[in-house]
């Protein structure tokens, strides 16, 4: 039991120390940039004096060590600092945009996870030489196209030339009033309202970026699915289970599903936490209203505290997800399972 | 037949019975890219009830492909392209896997090879007992098989039982996990127990114990075993029959004393004399033959033996004619042209 608190508690120091290495990098790293933001703020036709002032009310004149305590300890304390761009705090533009990133990852890793679990399933349990050229042709094309590419080849063809998809304007159309927001993803709150047409408008928004989104995820998870479940089909103890009387499907699915799944939880989790990050490329081909395109323009027009709350937040995403998995390694694989050790 | 009847009295006991196996011009072929692994090549004997037999050979000689072969478990690319396999007069060859799940692990078990791999690294010990038991028995609840299996744990001598039972494979050495297994194989009564290197993953002391326990098991059961291994010095205590298999064949077949007395066939003999090599070595590598065995995607005409034979190497007809399994002189049988010459 001890020895399972001090795993823990070296756990916990090792997720915040990563996370403050995290803080201080994207601190030091953005600061070093040659630039003046209240220069940028005023414009060039603004005078010296003003500049100065300006600064000195951003903080920008202390020291670094003293930017950076006042920066961290704002942080922890929910001010996550003032976008001069944005005109709002940075705290506030995130919140608000994180549902359409959210709901955006959710969809796209829903997509993704199925569909490497069903097919790699297929191509494993059934040998079937063909779908397995395909499938792994797919996967392939996913980890090597670029995805504003693909963005713009589905809106190209389903949007503009067949019609079916709505075009980029983002995450509902222009003439339906967005739900009330209570969880801040379109799908539920409109569910949550009572509105089953907006609901389907939402849906049929998220169809073409969420599977643009979800084509990388896949291609990653399908192949290692596949090859863990090929390497576990070879398993000596799949063949005792066979040799007791189990049918093939039985032996696939209670034995060597289960142990397969353990190599691709790391991935699959990491895989989640890179969408939860919002993807620049797609969100800005889609006008997808997400994270990563506020962020890019934050980072074009040198708008250190929306950066450096998003670099920050990511590491705790990162961090909270690797923890979530070593937890949920401890209950499903026995051999690590903590204090039952000897 | 009463519970203590010994092992001996049930093989003489019902002689009209007829053997419990009898496998007949098994052929297994694997599809590879390099070509078709000939793996088995007409393989065939009979195994009365509760005899013992071995088959010993070489790794690569196709005993697994064998032992898969008769449990109807060869995959794709393997296929097992003719022959027939009797269960006690019936060909099981063709059934459907739905009725051969029926028969494996109720009728003929299997103990794979491997010890330290043959159990799902993350199921408990009793719940891997309890589904051998729920597989075959009926409507057997979870509580009664875990109960079935703290028994079967007892029998195969696993200390503290009651506790071991919920613990996972890495929790039990190999020795142990070995005994598992073996409860696992005999948890329903089987008539045939195919044992494919019971032992090969454990240490001496070890093997000695497991296979110690294995002959108690069988012998209280009277089940007919066929323990199949590398290791001739293994089965000499435990086996009637001893086959001995070379590149997908078998190529002796003769009673235990016979093949350590006098064994026929040269290979036979090269096998023989590796293991008193061995012996005398104490802690030497495993016994082995000068050459190696022919690539199975590529067989030589006549005798697959040939190139590493003393006496064919240069005969003509032992590199034109392939020399069926024959009986000879009632001791036994022997795949050989010249098995009196081959004696030295
Ligand atoms: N799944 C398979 N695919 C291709 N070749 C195989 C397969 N399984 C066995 N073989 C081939 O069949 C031959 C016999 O193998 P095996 O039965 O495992 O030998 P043993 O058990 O005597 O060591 C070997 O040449 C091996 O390469
Ligand atoms: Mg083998």
């Amino acid at each position: 039991m001890r020895s399972s608190l001090r795993f823990f508690a070296m756990r916990l120091a090792g997720a915040l120390s990563a996370v403050l290495g995290a803080s201080i990098i994207s601190f030091v790293v953005l600061r070093a940039v040659p630039s003046d933001p209240a220069r940028l703020i005023l414009g060039p036709h603004a005078d010296a004096d003003q500049v100065r002032a300006l600064s000195r009310s951003l903080g920008l004149a202390q020291s670094l060590p003293e930017q950076y305590w006042h920066y961290i300890s704002a942080f922890v304390q929910g001010d996550w600092g003032y976008s001069f761009t944005a005109g709002a705090s940075v705290r506030s533009i995130i919140l608000s945009r994180a549902g359409a990133t959210v709901e955006l990852a959710l969809i796209s890793f829903a997509w993704a996870f199925s569909a490497a679990v069903v097919l790699a399933l297929l191509v494993t349990y059934r040998s079937r030489p063909l779908l397995d050229r395909i499938a792994r042709g797919v996967a392939f094309a996913g980890l090597g196209l670029p995805q504003f590419w693909l963005g713009l080849l589905l809106l190209l063809v389903f949007s503009h030339t067949l019609g079916v998809f709505p075009g980029p304007e983002g995450r509902i159309s222009p003439s339906i009033n967005p739900p009330a927001s209570v969880s801040g993803l379109y799908t539920i709150d409109t569910l949550l309202a009572l509105q089953p047409a907006t609901f389907f408008d939402a849906l049929w928004h998220l169809a073409l970026p969420s599977f643009c989104l979800s084509f990388f995820s896949f291609g990653f998870l399908f192949r290692l699915l596949r090859s863990s479940l090929l390497e576990m089909g070879r398993e000596p103890f799949l063949l005792v289970v066979r040799g007791k009387g189990m049918s093939r499907w039985a032996a696939f699915s209670r034995h060597a599903l289960p142990n397969s799944f353990l190599p691709t939880l790391t991935a699959s989790a990491l895989v989640f936490a890179d969408l939860l990050g919002g993807s620049v490329l797609v969100e800005t081909v889609f006008d997808w209203p997400g994270l990563g395109q506020f962020v890019v323009q934050s980072i074009q027009r040198l708008d250190y505290s929306v950066v450096q709350a998003f670099i920050l937040l990511s590491a705790v995403a990162y961090v909270v997800v690797n923890l979530v998995i070593d937890g949920l390694y401890g209950i499903l694989d026995p051999r690590i399972r903590l204090g039952r050790a000897q | 037949m009463t519970a203590s009847t010994r092992v001996e009295d049930a093989r003489c006991e019902r002689p009209d019975l007829g053997p419990v196996l009898a496998v007949d011009g098994l052929q297994t072929h694997f599809v590879t890219k390099r070509g078709t692994v000939e793996a088995v090549r007409g393989v065939g004997f009979a195994l009365d009830p509760g005899e013992r037999l071995a088959i010993v050979g070489e790794s690569g000689s196709g005993k697994s492909a064998l032992a898969l072969s008769i449990l109807g478990l060869i995959e794709p690319p393997g296929k097992v392209v003719a022959g027939t396999v009797r269960l006690a007069g019936q060909n099981i060859e063709h059934l459907p896997d739905r009725a051969m799940q029926r028969i494996r692990g109720r009728r003929i078990a299997l103990i794979y090879q491997d010890a330290m791999q043959a159990l799902d690294p993350v199921k408990t010990i009793g719940s891997q007992l309890g589904e051998a038991l729920r597989l075959h028995g009926g409507a057997l609840s979870r509580k009664a098989a875990r109960r079935r299996a703290i028994e079967l744990l007892r029998e195969v001598e696993v200390p503290k039982a009651a506790q071991r039972v919920d613990s996972y494979p890495h929790e039990y050495s190999g020795g142990m996990r070995q005994r598992v297994v073996i409860a696992m194989a005999l948890a329903n009564e089987p008539d045939v127990l195919i044992a494919d290197e019971p032992t090969t993953a454990l240490d001496v002391t070890t093997q000695a114990q497991v296979l110690g326990l294995l002959d108690r098991l069988v012998a209280e059961r009277r089940t007919a075993v066929i323990l199949i291994t590398h290791n001739l010095a293994l089965v000499a205590e435990f086996c009637d029959t001893i086959a001995v298999m070379y590149a997908g064949r078998l190529v002796e077949q003769t009673s235990t004393e016979r093949l350590f007395a006098a064994p026929q066939h040269p290979y036979a003999q090269a096998l023989l004399a590796a293991m008193l090599r061995s012996d005398r070595l104490e802690t030497g590598p495993l016994p082995s033959i000068p050459g190696s065995p022919p690539d199975l995607v590529a067989l030589p005409t006549g005798c697959a033996f040939r190139a590493r034979c003393h006496v064919g190497r240069s005969l003509a007809d032992c590199a034109a004619i392939d020399p069926p399994l024959a009986a000879v002189r009632e001791e036994g049988r022997v795949a050989c042209h010249h098995p009196s010459e081959a004696r030295t």
